[in-house]
């Protein structure tokens, strides 16, 4: 590209990368368009799934003791289940045996496991309970014992949600999610009896890279001009949406966050006029009560911020008019699984919860009157980014993420509409594709 | 209306309708609801769970259904701005018994739609509730229920299901 001919100042000032451009002197921040296509980035990016925590799903998922959910992780298929004691377990569901598919059911409830190609059952607290004909395995030599469900690696849970590791040794869950804690501490603290997840699960694909979704999840800048017809909606309810006064905030592994003001009301915490009277009322006794459990200015801004995390690599928690975690499984380089969670205060009431499900569909989810648009936006990227494939003009292939740079530089916060987010994301990106950093 | 529904009476509002949705006359598909309907699908891993208990993919009230109709007919409905063709086909169609002007109406759908280079096939059924009165038939729930296992590919249903 033309700016590289100036060399950037390393370290703080810029990063020249295979994939990366930064440039505080030009104010410039361009990503290679090849990280949306390429077989070989595609393969590194596996690299790093397979050593970092990886959000596997919420331990309300399997409320009671034997309740099982299989989900596919990184491309591995797998088993995220609550043993007969009660404890969360996550397992590879692959027969240790043979390496057969264990569970075929996509969800249930179940004391034992048993693989139907040589009929060996496992407790679901992991043991090898049943062989058929054992005596051909000599007893003395401890075979069942080696031979029980294979456990994740790492497995650990931060505030109900449960995050897996492939890699033995690494940062411990509460080092990578580091300030992202405080983000889901906010969330969760909408809820004095635990947030639950409530049945239901949007499951859908699209045809766009995986960081596509994370670059727009990071952008306040699309907002208005790609959910339009949304925004007029709001209007015809009695609702105004504004960007001011938003935020874009970079944490470090990656992780950001976006906070607005302006896009919405929030069920159970903040009156809009389509949330209809009866919600005015809750609206009052929850935040008066929230208050008393957390304190005045707390209070505050669990109730009257909206917030987007993203927690590196493959978890979005949306805290806006409704509570959602949306996980990101990378298929191909121009396909991603996506899977989407609402979450609701345990105990909430019967009216409060059917608001919750309506107000936050309304907007987000394959059905909504906004993600759509979304996809569209994923899809209409990846299938442009072929335009400059291989382009002769070394300047073409890249995709620009400059802006609020210099509002940045000046040392002013950073603005939701601005790409501040976006770009912490592709810094640390960088350094774990190119292998500069853990 | 007075008296039985008729299978074929059922057909040819069903027929009626996917061509409605086929021609992307949305004005005319919304008068075949009567006011205060509504139009649900729900989850492909919930698909029998009461849309007040469960997330749905669409759980729209007569007033979202009618955002939604505004919405598809503006050009900043980027999803379906150009339009997808569609093609429905509507069959299988089942009439239940007719009770305080509500009928159950089931039917299979297999809906092609086509954008972009791609064709996406979305199968299901229909598990729909009419209202029979003095005018004709109208919904009074349009419920369009997914036997895909996931929303794939194409996961939107930007289109009406």
């Amino acid at each position: 590209m033309t700016q590289a001919t100036t060399a950037p100042q390393v370290g703080l000032r810029g990063r020249r990368s295979p994939y990366v451009f930064e440039d505080w002197d030009a104010r410039i921040f361009r990503v290679s368009r090849e990280v949306f296509r390429s077989e070989e980035v595609f393969a590194r990016e596996r690299r790093v799934w397979d050593r970092v925590w990886l959000y596997l799903g919420h331990e309300t998922e399997v409320p009671k003791p034997g309740d099982f959910k299989i989900r596919t992780l990184a491309g591995r298929p797998l088993i995220f289940s609550r043993d007969s004691t009660g404890q969360v377990r996550a397992y590879l569901n692959s027969c240790p045996h043979r390496g057969t598919i264990l569970c075929r059911e996509t969800e249930g409830n179940a004391k034992t496991y048993q693989c139907f190609y040589h009929a060996w059952t496992f407790a679901n607290t992991g043991e090898l309970v049943g062989i058929p004909d054992p005596g051909a395995y000599p007893p003395e030599r401890g075979f069942a014992a080696q031979m029980g469900l294979r456990p994740l690696p790492r497995f650990e849970n931060y505030r109900g949600f449960v995050f897996v590791s492939f890699a033995l040794t690494g940062q411990s869950l509460r080092e990578h999610l580091g300030d992202a804690r405080d983000y889901i501490d906010l969330m969760a603290d909408h809820a004095a009896d635990g947030l639950e997840v409530i049945p239901g699960t949007h499951l859908y694909g699209i045809r766009g890279n995986w960081k596509l979704a994370v670059e727009n999840a990071m952008d306040g800048y699309h907002f208005s001009p790609t959910h339009v017809t949304f925004v007029e909606y709001l209007k015809t309810t009695g609702y105004v949406t504004s960007d001011e006064g938003g935020r874009a905030i970079t944490l470090q592994n990656g992780h950001s966050v976006l906070v607005f003001s302006g896009h919405g009301g929030r069920v159970g915490m903040q009156w809009e006029p389509r949330f209809g009277e009866a919600e005015r009322l809750r609206v009052e006794e929850n935040v008066r009560r929230l208050a008393a459990r957390v304190g005045e200015e707390r209070a505050a801004q669990v109730s009257h911020t909206s917030r987007i995390l993203y927690v590196f690599p493959n978890l979005l928690l949306f805290d806006i008019e409704g509570l959602a975690a949306r996980q990101l499984e990378p298929i191909a380089p121009g396909i991603t699984d996506v899977r989407a969670w609402e979450l609701g205060p345990a105990g909430e009431s019967d009216a409060a919860r059917a608001l919750r499900i309506r107000i936050l569909g309304s907007f987000i989810g394959p059905g909504g009157l906004a993600t759509p648009d979304d996809v569209e936006a994923y899809e209409c990227v990846q299938r442009g980014v072929v335009a400059t494939a291989g382009d002769p003009r070394p300047e073409v292939d890249w995709s620009d993420i400059s802006r609020g740079m210099e509002r940045e530089a000046r040392g002013e916060p950073a603005r939701n509409v601005d790409e501040a987010g976006i770009r912490g994301f592709w810094r640390h990106w960088d350094d774990v594709v190119t292998g500069t950093s853990a | 209306m007075t008296g039985a529904v008729t299978r074929q009476q059922v057909e040819d509002f069903l027929f009626q309708e996917a061509a409605l949705l086929d021609e992307w006359r949305l004005d005319e598909w919304l008068a075949l609801f009567e006011a205060g309907a509504t139009y649900e699908v729900p989850t492909t891993d919930r698909p029998n769970e009461d849309p007040s208990r469960s997330q749905y993919y669409v759980w729209d009230d007569y007033e979202l259904l009618t955002a939604r109709v505004r919405r598809l007919k503006s050009k900043h409905a980027h999803a379906e701005n150009p339009h997808s063709r569609t093609r429905r086909l509507v069959t299988n169609v089942r009439v239940g018994e007719l009770e305080d002007s509500s009928l159950p109406v089931r039917a299979a759908f297999l809906i092609y739609k086509i954008r972009d280079g791609n064709v996406d096939q979305f199968v299901g059924r229909y598990e729909h509730i009419l209202t029979a009165n003095g005018d004709g038939l109208r919904f009074r729930k349009r419920r369009a229920v997914l036997e895909l296992e996931v929303l794939r590919p194409g996961g939107r249903l930007s289109f009406i299901l």
